[in-house]
């Protein structure tokens, strides 16, 4: 086989502009493909960075059966939300551990109204990890024991036009298809750049919430503040065996719509990028039906000499193969440099941040991961594809009859 | 130059398989860009087209200071006397349907599940509702006169397991901003196949949600179908008074707009390097070409054949190419936005609230997308034989008609 490598490798250089430009089509392919991947990873970094900032917590953790269709969000109690907590507190990667009550919401002043989530904290909890408790633009934060009082952003507090100590109508779905309204006064307001992310929640004191949406004493939900990112799967790991009547929610879950709008879009570059690379295959295609005709006396003598068809198509296969593996090295260079480019500038996307809930989340400019996240499986595309390319040209050199072959002038 | 085009042809039919799969390198890029203008064309037609439906109409008649991000129902905020001045638009001949509309901001209880929605009161005889009332898939539409009935969409009925005849609780707010609930019946279900859409809208008769948002003989905009929205300004300036504002369509569409041209720019940017990746094969094509003949082109040059006259025979070559290609990239093109066309793409729902996104892509191909697409493939074909017509113009007469010997 070695032999064969050998053979291969000299052969593609002997013809060495047109390998060259063979691996760079190849090659470009390739590069266009991490700047996809570059540019979908950089915007899943930007919305997820924020979204695990802002919209509260690693890990959350629901009674079963909250998750069962997407985009619900019942007013269902955790069994024994104490045991969740302490149970989440054993674990080394967790830094808080704090309980809440979710639920949809409409806040109404003159100005006008506005769909909001209602989230019940408990205040002492999540200040010291949550980002907006560390954004603070006026007023104060909430307290355990406060009540009517609610801590809303700069975002919500502009579009209702109100302000610090101004109330408002706060109506909230309660259990047992209820709906409690209450009037609220702004005892705090934060501002963590996000207008939009900004209307959509209001914190309230956790006892609050509990006598105003009947939810006494219990909670919906528990959220997991950890150390890191990416120490998710190992902590619902450890949770899960105790914690079996419980369903465990990360960051990656948090918006169905973005997976599947990735999902969509992703099938599509796949399909794309196998066209555009068997574009480039042709190149292959060509250049080793040129060979085999260059070479028709060379092949003849392989044929004398005793290698079998088989053999010789063999050979031909490597070489194809061999430019797409020199054609995935370049384009890697050249992916890896625009890639580093467009990291270093970004870009502009804010504009369209009210384009969809999560893009929301996105501040300012994206900025471009290297692109390596798919790398082995785009890789093994262009080798595919580079050893289809060469099976018909293989086909037509194996097929020479070796005496006709070394006759031929 | 016809004499060159025939040299061209003969000679791109030496090697018969290699000039094909070269045009077929082409056709295919040309084919794959064509289907994509046609897809992305198709999506922004298609959300301007479900805005204009379902949304904004071709103009909107409000009052001076109503925002719409708001959703105010202060009185001062809206139009008084819509049916009137829906009645009276409705008389200028450019405009087909008029119609006022109530737009308020509500929540959907059933048992322990809320839902977030907007409430929109509508005219229900009006012919601008078609897209519900055509959209119906349950039940039945609203009448004028229903004082508890409530339309929704398909998908948010679904979510909360609502069918017809069901009950459910509304809370919506009010002129003087406050909160109003009410039980309302689940009339009937609809379908736009926006999924955005659908997903939180509901309807409620004009008069009973003035009723019950206390707005009385006013309301959040006439709406204004025309035509010919191309007319939208003229009709818009007819129409300006006192204390009023107009939305055309191409205001309410700004962010759509926006979001066009910045995939616009990416697009460009694709259609460059597929279009350079089809490049290389022709240049490769060539540039065999040129080697196989050199001892040719030496004799070319030694009959006296000029250096340019050699270049403008390899232009030739690659302009033929660049023809064969484009005629391949116009079938497969052709052939693929057709079915993307009829059939379309369904993507379902990706969470894009803030233009209407339908559930299913259908591609649309424009004639200047066409043009523009082959004409610079035809370049880009062109540019591609710059290095070879070069290396071949370069060849010394004497070293090439020795060469090979």
């Amino acid at each position: 086989m070695s032999l064969y490598l050998r053979l291969a490798w000299r052969n593609i250089w002997r013809q060495r502009r047109r390998t060259v430009i063979v691996v760079l089509a190849m090659g470009l392919g390739l590069a266009l493909m991490m700047l996809y991947d570059g540019t979908v990873a950089g915007f899943q970094q930007a919305i997820y960075g924020n979204a695990i900032k802002i919209l509260g917590g690693n890990i959350q953790i629901h009674a079963a059966g909250y998750d069962r269709d997407p985009g619900k969000s019942p007013l269902l109690p955790l069994p024994d939300d104490q045991t969740v907590v302490d149970a989440a507190r054993a674990q080394p990667q967790v830094v808080a551990a704090s309980r809440r009550i979710k639920t949809r919401g409409l806040a109404t002043s003159r100005e006008g109204a506005f769909p909001v989530g209602i989230v019940g904290i408990e205040p002492e909890q999540e200040l010291p990890v949550s980002l907006t408790a560390q954004n603070v633009a006026a007023g104060r934060l909430l307290a355990s024991e406060d009540e009517d009082a609610a801590f809303i952003g700069q975002g919500l507090a502009e579009a209702m036009g109100i302000g610090l100590g101004d109330r408002f109508t706060l109506a909230g779905g309660a259990t047992h298809d209820q709906m409690r309204t209450r009037t609220m006064t702004v005892i705090g307001i934060y501002d963590v750049g996000l207008p939009e992310i900004e209307k959509q929640t209001i914190y309230i004191a956790l006892g609050e919430a509990q006598r105003l949406y009947g939810v006494t004493d219990q909670s919906t939900e528990v959220v997991l503040f950890l150390h890191a990112l990416g120490q998710e799967p190992a902590v619902i790991e450890a949770l899960a065996p105790s914690l079996a009547a419980y369903e465990f929610g990360s960051w990656e879950t948090s918006f169905p719509e973005l997976q599947a709008a990735l999902g969509t879009k992703g099938g599509v570059m796949n399909v794309f990028s196998v066209i555009i690379l068997m574009i480039a295959g042709i190149g292959i295609l060509n250049l080793l039906l040129m060979a085999v005709y260059e070479r028709t006396r060379e092949i003849g003598l392989l044929g004398a000499m005793g290698l079998r068809p088989g053999q010789i198509s063999t050979l031909f296969i490597l070489e194809g193969t061999l430019m797409g593996l020199v054609g995935v090295a370049v384009g890697i260079v050249i992916g890896l440099v625009l890639n580093g480019l467009l990291g270093r500038i970004g870009i502009d996307y804010s504009q369209f941040s009210s384009l969809t809930e999560y893009t929301a989340l996105i501040t300012g400019r994206v900025y471009p991961t290297l692109g390596t996240e798919n790398l082995i499986g785009r890789a093994a595309t262009v080798l595919v594809i580079s050893a289809l390319a060469s099976l018909y040209p293989a086909h037509e050199a194996s097929h020479r009859e070796p005496a006709e072959a070394l006759h031929y002038v | 130059m016809i004499q060159l085009l025939k040299l061209a042809y003969r000679d791109l039919g030496r090697n018969r398989r290699r000039s094909f799969f070269s045009a077929l390198a082409l056709g295919m890029g040309l084919g794959l860009l064509l289907l994509m203008a046609a897809v992305v064309d198709g999506e922004y037609r298609g959300s301007m087209e479900s805005t204009i439906r379902l949304e904004s109409g071709h103009l909107q008649v409000r009052s001076a200071s109503y925002d719409e991000s708001k959703a105010s129902l202060a009185w001062e905020d809206l139009v008084e006397n819509p049916d009137g001045m829906a009645a009276q638009i409705a008389t200028l001949p450019p405009v087909e349907v008029s119609t006022p509309r109530l737009f308020a901001s509500g929540i959907v209880a059933v048992g322990e599940e809320t839902d977030a929605v907007r409430v929109i009161g509508i005219d229900p005889s009006s012919a601008a509702n078609a897209p519900f009332s055509d959209g119906l898939v349950f039940g039945d539409f609203l009448t004028a006169d229903d004082r508890e009935g409530v339309l929704l969409g398909l998908p948010l009925a679904e979510r909360l397991s609502l069918q017809v005849g069901d009950k459910v609780t509304l809370l919506i707010n009010t002129s003087n901003g406050e909160v109003d609930q009410q039980d309302f019946i689940v009339r009937g279900l609809y379908s736009t196949r926006t999924p955005s859409y659908d997903d939180r809208t509901v309807f409620l008769p004009l008069a009973k949600a003035q009723a019950i948002t206390r707005t009385e003989n006013h309301a959040s905009a006439v709406l204004v179908l025309l035509h010919d929205r191309q007319q939208a300004e003229a009709v818009a300036s007819a129409l300006q008074g006192a204390g009023l504002q107009m939305v055309t369509w191409e205001k309410a569409n700004e962010l759509l707009l926006d979001t066009e041209e910045f995939a616009a720019a990416y697009m460009t940017f694709l259609y460059l390097i597929v279009l350079g990746i089809t490049a290389t094969v022709i240049v490769n094509t060539l540039v065999m070409a040129v080697f196989e003949r050199t001892r040719e082109i030496g004799i070319l040059s030694a009959i006296g054949m000029r250096r340019r006259r050699i270049m403008a025979m390899f232009f030739a070559e690659s302009g033929l190419l660049g023809i064969a290609g484009i005629a391949m990239g116009l079938v497969i093109g052709g052939l693929l936005v057709a079915y993307a066309t009829i059939q379309g793409f369904y993507i379902g729902d990706m969470g894009v609230t803030g233009i209407m996104l339908g559930d299913t892509i259908y591609a649309h191909l424009t004639l200047e997308d066409t043009l523009t697409l082959t004409l610079l493939a035809f370049v880009i074909t062109l540019l591609a034989a710059l290095y070879p017509a070069w290396l071949a113009a370069r060849m010394e007469p004497v070293d090439a008609l020795r060469a090979g010997q």
